[in-house]
């Protein structure tokens, strides 16, 4: 048995690394997270099931062999879930190249609720340092984010303003959201107050901010919410983008782009998107990096087609010949099934409900094997551990294998060799 | 495996070789001295005379980390309209102002570079940085930490901390970071810009901390200095674009009180007030400086006409120029109680006055600066344009009719405020060796590379020696790196794996408690974790790691 100190969680993307988790064996146990879903994430035991193919026993070798032998013989793949750490993102970004697949992140929908106001306007942001030390006004634009990130309030917006004068006191105002208890309890001590939305959705309730910095409407909550972005030293604006469940989300995003830039010209605001769970954060930075596209992009017939639109996993899955599905960090498998087969590796625990063609166990990084997952703010890279040794391959390890017997037989087409 | 290359004309300014006829003879990567009789030659290349130069080393160009990849997300059109399709040896990619890795690192070895260095990393983001950098292939790499707006630093000197303390600091971040120099960007105006100020010149305290930007810049540059790092402090100055700066670059030569300093894209900070635009070349002043100051060295920063991108920790400027921005859309991030970023799409036009007098500023200061082993070859790639302009701008050096009848294109008043029109100087190959290859590698510390002697990593680049500069440039006949051909005619015809260097001062790590405090009190992560351990470096292959002044 041993007890691991300042462990690192690659979960939600607020990069916590604080945590105590007790390894016995196979077995983790969380002693000391302070996160509901930390608390799950690093409860696991022995891999209940090992590789599968079409509901039966099979050894690794075989599993990889099958996966092969449908991948290689596709000619419109999805490689989604990508819930991994940045070394099974590149491997599946080679052997999406390779096959000429497409690849997704299956919590891509808040990301590219972002990444369209960044597209088309920019981009005006900060990151939790700067938050914890700087912000006197923090906006939480929408629903409460702790559902989705429990520790946020706690470690980024609790502590002390270190880096104003002395005296300066934050507070904090949910436009069009109320706190949940957990949120209060982290916000103890903290001025906390909501501006309720009056009857219209947030588009509205921030233009009705930004006419009022203009000048236009002189009394109501907006106005006073306008005077106090105005009158404060640095002021944040935060809203997690998969919390916002409307049609209108990337509007209300770039309302709130708008209105940083307006009080940005007289005091300082930045925006703070949350979200980056199950590092779809890593994934799209890798996918940049490697391909100079977002995620939701296409390698079929040797090349680039990036479509924010229809090359979504979402869209796709019913479209594609043969799905690989990656779950190595605690998100699931598709809720969707394609036509053609499904290849899933998934974590101990998250076995799926219906038997997939091809199943596979991968390790967890960050308690399997070590590996790099990308903090919600986009900036920080965080490196996770090892906890134990359960003898399960990365994502890395079975996709390089995947890759290496697809090479290995002459290309079905559609390949980029 | 040996190599010989027989009856080049080598180019080779680090051991004193200017078009001299010889034979290069590599073994397992490496040049060795000739063989014995009787040794068996594995590979032999007869070059017939033509031109053998070390592979090219960019000094500074902005090639990874999370402002390139925000660039690329923002300049989404463009990277739509560069599609590149896997071909030959190469993967697919996109982009020519920000290439992905893969576009990157054969771009660069098609020309003949085998190594370019980022100049301008984060601590925040070098984790980012260096995952990056291990997919770009072929070339080597290495990255700058940018310090001189970190909350730490200017919190240290407002405390009034000893050197020696600011030298440990300086040594622990560089070493956690695995960094190779130290790069200083408006030191002291990122932090001052997330407490609202809008300008800080070199003598004008800053927001809380009461700090002067010569202050800053100073006390980094003797850490530099005390940890012996081989390249100087890195200075993007203060007041870049800003008309007028000319004064203000030429008080930071001052500021540096003898101390080795490297001032980087000059050319945005040679900007004059004289005519009626209030707006002309500071170039002959600043060249000036640089001629008499022998512990000055300078990279230009040269624009390029066309579409680009430019992307900073510099937020306070970039915030700033945003309004210029083409296509009118920009990005800006305070980051991590660290530095920030701004990206600003920018497009330099011929007959744009303004630009029109850039472009001529830059030329200006590369031939009124006298010593080629002091003033590098850029272009701030992308900030001026991207790197590929390189072969152009070498022609641009090298031949003047050229340099002429492109000058009559531009800007009639633009010209009309330059000198370059009066200037006959014309580099040789010597020069551009020099300055492309034996100067940053001697600038960097990096001792077996930017060479062809005994010793040296094998990289080789064998040119045609044909009257157009820029067409020899851009595609050199052979291109070998650790002695592989990595590419020939201008195509990548083998994908290797590059090397991350790093620098490793000694330094006292008592230090690294107060970092530790800081890091759990403010930043909200470890320091212990924040430090990028070897293993993480190019896939766990580790980095190149080279010591200070006077180790081994």
């Amino acid at each position: 048995m041993a007890l691991h100190e300042d462990v690192t969680c690659p979960l939600c993307g607020l990069g916590c690394d604080d945590l105590a988790i007790e390894a016995d064996g196979a077995t983790t146990s969380p002693v000391r997270t302070a996160c509901a879903l930390a608390d799950g994430f690093f409860r696991r035991g022995a891999p209940a099931v090992g590789p599968r193919v079409a509901g039966k026993a099979a050894t690794l070798d075989e599993a990889m062999d099958a996966a092969a032998e449908r991948l290689g013989r596709s000619r419109s793949a999805l490689i989604g879930g990508l819930a991994a750490d940045v070394d099974g993102i590149r491997a599946a970004l080679s052997l999406a190249e390779r096959i000429g697949a497409t690849v997704d992140h299956g919590g891509s929908a808040a990301l590219f609720r972002n990444l369209a106001v960044l597209q088309r306007t920019g981009w005006s942001v900060t990151t939790f340092a700067e938050l914890r030390n700087r912000c006197d006004l923090l906006v939480v634009v929408g629903p409460d984010p702790t559902p989705r990130h429990p520790r946020f309030f706690e470690r980024w917006v609790a502590p002390p303003l270190a880096l104003l004068p002395e005296g300066a006191r934050r507070r904090v105002v949910f436009l069009g959201g109320a706190p949940s208890a957990e949120a209060r309890q982290q916000l103890a001590g903290v001025d906390v107050s909501e501006v309720p939305l009056a009857g219209g959705d947030l588009p509205d309730a921030i233009a009705a901010i930004r006419a009022a910095l203009r000048g236009h409407g002189a009394e109501g909550p907006a106005a006073a919410l306008a005077t106090e972005l105005r009158e404060a030293r640095y002021g944040v604006i935060a809203w997690s983008a998969g919390q916002l469940d409307t049609l209108g989300a990337d509007l209300a995003i770039e309302a709130v782009m708008r209105l940083v830039r307006e009080v940005d010209l007289i005091t300082r605001c930045s925006g703070l998107p949350l979200g980056g769970m199950a590092n779809a954060m890593g994934a799209n930075q890798v996918c940049v990096w490697r391909t100079g596209f977002p995620l939701r992009t296409s390698f079929a017939g040797g090349t680039l087609r990036h479509d924010a639109g229809a090359l979504s996993w979402e869209h796709h899955i019913a479209e594609c010949d043969a799905a690989l599905w990656i779950s190595a960090l605690g998100a699931g498998p598709p809720d969707q099934n394609p036509d053609g087969p499904l290849i899933l590796l998934c974590g101990t625990g998250e076995e799926p409900p219906t038997e997939p063609d091809v199943l596979i166990p991968v390790g967890t990084p960050g308690i399997d094997h070590p590996g790099h997952v990308f903090r919600g703010d986009a900036v920080v890279a965080l490196r996770v551990g090892a906890l134990v040794s359960r003898g399960l391959p990365s994502v890395e390890t079975v996709l390089q294998g995947i890759e290496a017997r697809i090479a290995s037989v002459p290309a079905a087409g559609g390949a980029a060799s | 495996m040996r190599i010989r290359f027989r009856n080049g004309r080598v180019y080779d300014p680090a051991n004193g070789r200017e078009d001299a006829t010889a034979d290069i003879h590599v073994l397992d990567g490496r040049v060795v001295e000739a063989p014995g009789p009787g040794e068996r030659i594995d590979e032999e290349h007869d070059l017939g005379g033509r031109i053998v130069m070390p592979g090219a080393i960019d000094i500074h160009s902005h090639i990874a980390g999370g402002k390139m990849n925000l660039a690329r997300m923002l300049m989404s059109e463009e990277h739509h309209a560069t599609i590149v399709p896997a071909e030959g040896a190469c993967l697919c990619g996109s982009g020519i102002v920000t290439p992905s890795t893969h576009v990157t690192g054969c771009r660069y070895a098609e020309m003949g570079y085998t190594a370019a260095f980022e100049p301008a990393m984060l601590g925040s983001n070098a984790r980012h940085a260096h995952l990056e950098m291990a997919d770009i292939p072929i070339i080597d790499t290495g990255g700058y930490l940018v310090l001189g707006s970190d909350d730490l630093l200017l919190d240290l000197l407002a405390r009034g901390e000893r050197p020696e303390t600011i030298r440990d600091y300086v040594g622990w971040m560089l070493t956690a970071t695995q960094s190779m120099a130290i790069k200083t960007v408006n030191p002291g105006g990122i932090n001052a810009f997330k407490y609202n100020a809008r300008r800080l010149d070199l003598d004008e305290a800053g927001p809380r901390y009461g700090l002067t930007p010569r202050a800053i810049l100073t006390a980094l540059a003797r850490a530099v200095h005390d940890l012996g790092l081989p390249h100087p402090l890195h200075v993007h100055g203060c007041n870049l674009g800003v008309p007028g700066n000319v004064a203000t670059t030429l008080d930071t030569i001052g500021a540096a009180a003898g101390l080795p300093l490297h001032l980087t894209h000059v050319q945005f900070h040679s900007y004059d007030t004289e005519g009626d635009r209030r707006f002309s070349s500071g170039a002959a002043r600043i060249a000036e400086a640089v001629n008499r100051t022998p512990t000055l060295s300078v990279d230009v920063g040269q624009i390029v006409f066309g579409q680009t991108v430019t992307a900073s920790a510099d937020t306070m400027t970039q915030r700033g120029t945003a309004p210029l921005a083409h296509p009118r859309k920009w990005a800006a991030m305070d980051i991590e109680c660290d530095a920030g970023c701004g990206v600003v799409p920018f497009r330099y036009r011929d007959k744009s006055f303004v630009n029109a007098l850039q472009w001529a500023i830059g030329l200006e200061l590369f031939l009124l600066i006298e010593d080629p082993w002091r003033v590098f070859l850029t272009t701030d790639h992308p900030n001026g344009g991207p790197f590929t302009s390189y072969p152009e701008l070498i022609r641009l050096l090298m031949d003047r009719d050229y340099r002429l009848a492109r000058l009559a294109e531009i800007h009639p008043e633009a010209s009309a405020h330059t000198t370059l029109g009066s200037i006959a100087r014309e580099y040789t190959l010597a020069e551009i060796a020099i300055m492309t290859r034996a100067a940053p590698a001697r600038s960097l510390g990096l001792r077996d590379r930017g060479h062809l002697g005994p010793g040296a990593a094998a990289d080789v680049v064998v040119y045609d020696d044909l009257p157009d500069r820029r067409a020899m440039f851009e595609r050199p006949r052979m291109v070998f790196k650790d002695g592989v051909l990595v590419a020939r005619d201008g195509r990548t015809v083998t994908v290797t794996k590059g090397s991350t260097h790093v620098v490793r001062p000694g330094f006292d790590d008592a230090i690294g408690r107060v970092v530790a405090r800081h890091f759990e009190e403010r930043i909200g992560i470890k320091a212990k974790h924040f430090a990028i351990s070897d293993d993480e470096i190019r896939g766990g292959d580790g980095p190149v790691r080279h010591g200070a002044r006077g180790q081994g």
